[in-house]
């Protein structure tokens, strides 16, 4: 499958501050894909990069094999939801479908019709007086009606309350399967991403600490704990992630190539939200340890 | 129609859960041969779940000759999943019995029999799968 | 993109046509009277000199009225405004009130680029201002034209002064109201781009252009075309006694006098009335002030356009805005062209 993002040591500075530092992805296609990481990580310049609504400082990127935001037949491609699902408070819902209609050659108006009446949404109310959940799926109906093939949603539902985000992502799915969408979508919550994205990238401190599909990272990473050790005498074909000692006992959350066979290890599996915690706390000089010759983030 | 459900705190990954539940609802009889699995489409917008782990699942149900997929009508099911093992319950369940009874007398407890069985289990199907 | 730019801007639009109607109105009621009592005045049919004193008596008659000055000086008040109401409320907002509430993000990421986006906003929105700053000001020109060819007639009174080359006339007849208008626009959509803040850029575009309105006529319109220049005889150039500067150019009906002192025989400036020449203001000495400043052979150097420049000034002075505006609507696509953010 091609990709759909795709950056070459892209970078973006603030005046001062760079906010993206050496960012080298390759996003496959077909997949949905979470951006997690704190505030001020980096993901919405990421994904504004990619969107075309900024332009690098530094290095490459492309989106599906085009330069983002260069021209109207890039832009039709790629459909964007930005935080807080942004409306005009003065236009009605139907305004904004017909805004919909008229700015994209690609508009798909049965589906669009259909998803607001499914939603329940009046066509004849101001955007201005719906609910956070009603302008977020508003704002999806806009950017899937369009028929893009990739969809990026920038924190989505952070600020939406429990029933609307399950309600929201529920209706993000539907569209994906039956459009065969490919979607990123950044969140500072594990938890939101967890049931809908089996692609993952971290995003910590400006840099792309991980990135892979879920399942393979789920599958490679374990939690190990046993006997207090040395550092330096741990196995080889090890990465180790994050590491804690007490004085009798050490846990390790770490990046393994093969079974790990030393009897006094106790192995388990680690959940999408230790991995993530994990690879954000992790500091960009213990990452460079020479005795692990794998590398630190994989394409 | 059945209709899935999903434990996201069992430590079970979401697919291998709507795969039971489909194996269950076929040795119950919910599921008869010719009947219709729920759309892809209509199970995410149930679950709020990734289309590609309904995919997946469905895809290992072919695998095991449960289901077939029709390209553009939907997945139906084929097989089932007969009796036969319910004969082989009697003499696995004496086995079991057998086994437990050495492992207590080896000096295991409860819980060193737990975890012993369960990583016994994983390793074996992650070799099953690979 | 043309259905959302009218979308957006109907409330404006709305405004804009009331504030249109009502000043329409206004003076539909009363420019015909106006009109009659221009007909009705010694003004149809004078000659010569004669027409001087009957536009002085109509003027003045006109002046002392309750509602005529009303409406004459709301008229220059509302064209004077309407580029910098445009300017404020139309052009600030464009594109900072986008940027300020991220629908620029909803906007800009349809299916047309950020420079169809922009051209069309400007354009209509643009056009739009100067078509309702040209409509007041011809309409008003039409109300107004019997006090006009009044002042040209040389009639003159406290309020009723202006001819077309005075500041307040200038600035709002003819075309200069539309490179106004289109020079406001713009400021105000560049300033909001550079700010990204819509109330911030509303009150710099306002300091600014009102800045601007007040440089023109001071330094920038005497400048536009290079002036004549003519030393003519006391007598002739009508000195007003008070400062010595000339009311009329000798041989140039019409003309702008940008400057005009007395001079002495050696060309020196003459600031003060010579005391031998006050009694003759007052009429004791009988030779008029005008011999009186002769026989010590003072003249008077004017500094004028004639009245053919009009049209060149008014041509000039809208290019030059005109151009002003062209180049602040470019600055709008360089800098969002920038993504910046």
């Amino acid at each position: 499958m091609s990709a759909v993002i795709e950056t070459g040591g892209l970078g973006k500075r603030y005046r001062r501050q760079w906010a993206l530092t050496d960012c080298t992805l390759s996003v496959p296609a077909g997949h949905v894909v979470g951006l997690v990481g704190p505030n001020g990580a980096g993901k919405t310049t990421l994904l504004s990069l990619a969107t075309g609504m900024l332009a690098p400082d530094a290095g490459t990127i492309e989106v599906l094999g085009g330069t983002p935001g260069a021209g109207p037949a890039q832009l039709a491609r790629v459909g964007f939801l930005a935080q807080d699902a942004p409306v005009y408070p003065g236009l009605s819902v139907a305004d904004h479908l017909k805004l919909g209609a008229r700015l994209n050659p690609g508009w798909d108006a049965g589906l669009a019709r259909g998803r607001a009446g499914r939603l329940d949404l009046d066509p004849g109310q101001k955007a201005g007086t719906l609910s956070g959940g009603q302008r977020a799926q508003l704002a999806l109906t806009l950017a899937v009606a369009k028929r893009p093939e990739l969809l990026i949603l920038d924190e989505p539902v952070a600020s939406l309350d429990p029933l609307a985000r399950r309600e929201f992502l529920a209706d993000l799915m539907e569209a994906v399967a039956e459009q065969e969408l490919s979607v990123v979508l950044s969140s500072h919550l594990v938890a939101d991403l967890e049931r809908v994205c089996d692609y993952l990238i971290v995003l910590a401190g400006s840099r792309v600490r991980v990135a892979g599909p879920v399942d393979e990272l789920l599958a490679v990473h374990h939690l190990l704990s046993g006997p207090r050790r040395d550092p330096d005498t741990l196995p080889a074909g090890l990465e180790v992630i994050s590491a804690s000692h007490t004085d009798v006992q050490t846990t390790l959350l770490a990046r393994t190539s093969g079974p790990i066979m030393d009897p006094a290890w106790m192995v388990s599996q680690v959940g999408l939200e230790d991995l993530v915690l994990a690879y954000m706390s992790q500091d960009a000089g213990r990452r460079r340890r020479d005795h692990h010759p794998h590398l630190e983030v994989r394409k | 129609m059945i209709e899935f459900h999903l434990d996201a705190r069992s430590g079970v990954a979401p697919y291998r859960q709507l795969i039971h539940q489909v194996r269950h609802a076929l040795r119950l009889g919910l599921l008869r041969e010719g009947d219709q699995l729920p759309k892809v489409k209509d199970v995410v917008a149930g679950l709020a779940i990734n289309p590609n782990t309904v995919l997946k699942a469905y895809r290992e149900l072919e695998y095991e000759g449960l289901v077939a997929a029709r390209p553009g009508i939907g997945t139906f099911v084929t097989g089932t999943l007969d009796g036969g093992s319910l004969a082989a319950h009697g003499p696995l369940r004496r086995d079991l019995a057998r086994w437990l009874g050495r492992a207590r007398r080896a000096g295991l407890d409860d819980e060193s029999i737990e975890a012993l069985f369960a990583s016994t289990f994983r390793s074996a199907s992650e070799e099953d799968i690979a | 993109m043309i259905w959302l730019t009218w979308r957006q801007f109907r409330v404006q639009a709305l405004t804009a046509a009331t504030a249109l109607a009502v000043f329409a109105i206004l003076l539909a009621a009363t420019g015909p009277h106006l009109a009659s009592r221009y007909a009705a005045s010694a003004i149809t049919g004078c000659h010569g000199s004669g027409c001087q004193s009957a536009a002085i008596t109509f003027l003045s008659q006109l002046q002392v009225t309750s509602f005529y000055p009303i409406v004459y000086l709301l008229g220059l008040a509302f064209i004077l405004a309407a580029p910098a109401i445009t300017g404020i409320f139309w052009g600030a907002p464009l594109i900072a009130r986008e940027l300020e509430t991220r629908t620029s993000a909803l906007a800009w990421n349809q299916s047309i680029t950020r420079t169809r986006w922009l051209v069309v906003k400007l354009t209509l929105t643009g056009l739009a201002a100067m078509a309702v700053t040209e409509a007041l000001s011809l309409s008003y020109a039409w109300w107004a034209d019997p006090i006009g060819q009044a002042i040209d007639l040389g009639g003159s009174t406290s309020l009723f002064s202006g001819g077309r080359f005075s500041s307040l006339i200038f600035a709002t007849h003819a075309i200069t109201p539309l490179g106004y208008a289109a020079f406001a626009f713009t400021l105000g959509t560049a300033t909001g781009a550079l700010l990204r803040r819509t109330v911030p850029a509303m009150a710099i575009t306002l300091a600014i252009f009102a800045a601007v309105q007040l440089a023109t006529p001071l330094w920038i319109r005497p400048h536009l075309i290079p002036p004549d220049r003519t030393i003519t005889t006391i007598d002739s150039a009508a000195l007003d006694f008070g400062n010595l500067t000339a009311t009329v150019v000798p041989g140039q009906p019409g003309a702008w006098i940008l400057s005009s002192r007395a001079i002495n025989p050696a060309g020196q400036t003459v600031s003060n009335l010579p005391v031998t020449c006050q009694a003759a203001i007052s009429g004791l000495k009988p030779s008029s002030p005008s011999q009186c400043m002769e026989s010590h052979g003072f003249r008077e150097a004017i500094t004028y356009e004639p009245a053919s420049r009009y049209w060149p000034l008014q041509w000039t002075e809208t290019g030059i805005f005109l151009a002003l505006a062209l180049t602040l609507a470019g600055s709008c696509f360089w800098q969002l062209g920038r993504r910046r953010t």
